[in-house]
């Protein structure tokens, strides 16, 4: 069922047993695994079914830490969420991603990576993929040079990647939300604040407020936060009417911790005999979407230089090229041009594939030259973080301020991981590295292109001890007995791969859990 | 904030400390006629070796001449494995690579050995 919230009157009072706050991958496949079950389930979609920009402009904030692209075009406000333009870049998280690692502070899930496996697998065919394989073996493809370089190295290995259509979760789940009979979905209902009872103990209903100033409210027995890592954090801090710092923040870690992947050419490879040296499973083919590797840290070299995780593609390129991040890549004239070519039928050449950003190499033949664009996470840093801005939206909600800093482990593990791979490439043979000048220089300096990978993680992080996170491994907050958090804000680390896998199958194993305790 | 490439030439900080061959001359072996023609011209043709060579030289004091570098190369050549079997400069540069002996020149991670032959070609150029 579905029904837009401005029609209701004001005062309103929903009921139900689970109210689910945003309907993006993550609320979307939550609410799906509920679906035909007994459980009267409350979806709350802030936005409509198509973009508006009054409702996007909710997601305005301010930039006050290191450069970042705009909050509001940064993740999207309506029925989907940001799925709506994500690229679909697919990859598993690592098992060391998920390890204590004592040269990384405040690192460590309370899960393990096996623990997600069956969920990663499941995942897969939400996000339309293929098989749950991300060995390169697998991905031959019947090419006897689709294999990795450096296949004998124990510092570097290929890491593959899956592409997702991609899948817009509000077009393809839409009619199936719409018509689950125990589902009610709600549009244009912004949750502005939630509220708990006297003890902070247990949350009783969420305030949904219009653009005219009607209020509504959605009471339930459950409650999951499932909107975007800003918007989470946002919607906890400004619940601040019984708890001056806002709700679920005992322990100050509300709103910090933002994580961001570092997306940005940071190097260059000359290979010493291209005739001999296959490139061909690192090449990006958004068309065919072909499963492709990009290059990256084993474990092994991780621990033994004390570094984050982090991977590079390669592209074939020449020495001299203008190389853009993908803040300067990307932008939301290009994605919306992506979305178009979607819709009309996937006619021509993908924009994003026509605006690809290494031009074609000049030469004859098998490429020599490739530029080395990374892909690491960012190391989990208190001081990274959201905050509310004095400024408030057009709902009275006090906006997101983000504050984007780095460590100087975030320089040194990219610089590491570059010498790691130019040591391996003169040791085989295979060819040289070139680091970027900039990665040379202090660690505490960053270019001014700096640039994520408009993936935002951390700010509601996970952890087994109430002081160092705000959720458990059930991704329940600690101090509130029937709120959990969806998405990619409980991710205690980031992993050096885009998030969306993850994020779903995080989401489907909360589903598991929603039911099994119901 | 960017360094200038010219004025960083850093021995490898990955952990496995590099420990290049001193610069002090020793033998007499007669000149390698490879010496000066590094498998990077290959790779990087001649205008960006000679660079990665005049850079080399500008940052090594104690290597600016082609008797002091090719006396390098010569001594790490003949600290084989195999005594008085010195390796081919292939074998040199592949070995410095998996122990550690690495430099950046231009930003290149090198072997020490075809940093010094870029060195070399440099001068000869």
């Amino acid at each position: 069922m579905h029904t837009d919230a401005r029609t209701l009157d004001n005062g309103t009072v929903l009921q139900g047993d689970l109210c689910i706050v945003g309907a993006g991958a993550a609320g979307i496949t939550i609410a799906r695994e509920l679906a035909n079950t007994p459980l009267k389930v409350i979806l709350l979609e802030g936005g409509g079914f198509e973009f508006d920009p009054k409702m996007q402009d909710l997601y305005r904030g301010e930039n006050v830490g290191l450069p970042y692209f705009p909050l509001q075009a940064a993740a999207l406000h309506y029925f989907g969420g940001t799925t709506n333009h994500w690229a679909g870049w697919c990859s598993t998280y690592e098992p060391i991603d998920f390890e204590k690692r004592d040269w990384v502070p405040y690192s460590g899930w309370p899960i393990r990576r096996a623990e997600l496996d069956p969920f990663y697998a499941r995942a897969q065919s939400i996000l339309d993929l293929g098989p749950y394989r991300y060995d390169p073996a697998d991905w031959k493809n019947g090419d006897d040079e689709r294999v990795p370089m450096l296949g004998d190295s124990k510092a570097i290995y290929t890491k593959m990647w899956q592409f997702s259509p991609p899948t817009r979760f509000g077009t393809k789940f839409r009619d199936e939300i719409v018509n689950a009979p125990n589902i009610h979905l709600y549009t244009n209902a912004n949750v502005v604040e939630v509220i708990a009872n006297d003890a902070l103990s247990t949350v009783q209903s969420v305030r949904i407020r219009g653009f005219d100033g009607k209020e509504i409210r959605a009471r339930a027995k459950r409650f999951v936060l499932a909107c975007h890592s800003i918007q989470n954090a946002r919607l906890l801090l400004a619940s601040n009417h019984q708890a001056r710092e806002g709700l679920a923040n005992e322990n100050d870690l509300v709103g910090r911790f933002f994580m961001e992947h570092l997306e940005m050419p940071a190097g260059e490879l000359v290979l010493a005999d291209p005739a001999k040296t296959s490139t061909k499973i690192y090449a990006l083919d958004f068309a065919e979407r072909t499963p492709r590797g990009e290059l990256a840290i084993s474990p092994t070299a991780a621990r033994e230089h004390r570094v984050l995780n982090g991977t590079c593609s390669v592209e074939p390129g020449n020495l001299g090229d203008e190389v853009k991040s993908t803040f300067q890549f990307l932008d939301t004239t290009l994605m919306n041009a992506q979305r178009a070519w979607e819709k009309s039928g996937r006619k021509g050449t993908p924009p994003m594939a026509s605006a690809e950003q290494a031009p074609a190499p000049r030469t004859e033949g098998v490429p020599r030259f490739y530029h080395l664009v990374s892909r690491q996470e960012q190391s989990p840093n208190p001081d990274s973080r959201i905050t509310l801005s004095a400024e408030k939206d057009a709902l009275g909600m006090p906006r997101a301020k983000l504050n984007w800093q780095m460590t100087e482990l975030d320089k040194r593990s990219m610089r590491t991981f570059y010498q790691v791979l130019g040591a391996e490439m003169g040791r085989t043979g295979t060819g040289r590295v070139q680091i970027h000048d900039w990665l040379l220089s202090d660690d505490k300096a960053w270019p001014s292109f700096i640039s994520g990978g408009w993936h935002h993680m951390g700010t509601v992080r996970m952890a087994t001890d109430p002081r160092q996170g705000v959720v458990n491994a059930d991704c329940r907050v600690h101090s509130l007995n029937n709120l959990y958090i969806g998405g990619c804000a409980v991710y205690p680390t980031a992993g050096a791969v885009n998030p969306t896998l993850t994020l779903v199958a995080l989401a489907l194993r909360l589903a598991d859990h929603l039911k099994a305790t119901a | 904030m960017q360094l200038d490439r010219r004025r960083f030439l850093q021995l490898s900080t990955l952990g496995v400390a590099a420990t290049i061959v001193g610069d002090a001359c020793v033998g007499s072996d007669r000149p390698d006629v490879a010496d000066d023609r590094p498998n990077l011209l290959e790779m990087l043709g001649p205008d960006r070796v000679r660079m990665i060579g005049k850079q080399y030289l500008a940052s090594k004091p104690a290597e600016t001449t082609a008797d002091a570098l090719r006396s390098a190369i010569s001594k790490s050549r003949h600290e084989s494995r195999v005594p008085l079997m010195p390796r081919s400069l292939d074998d040199q540069v592949r070995e410095d690579f998996i122990n550690g002996h690495t430099v950046l020149v231009d930003g290149w991670v090198l072997s020490i050995t075809e940093a010094r032959q870029s060195a070399l070609f440099a001068l000869s150029a």
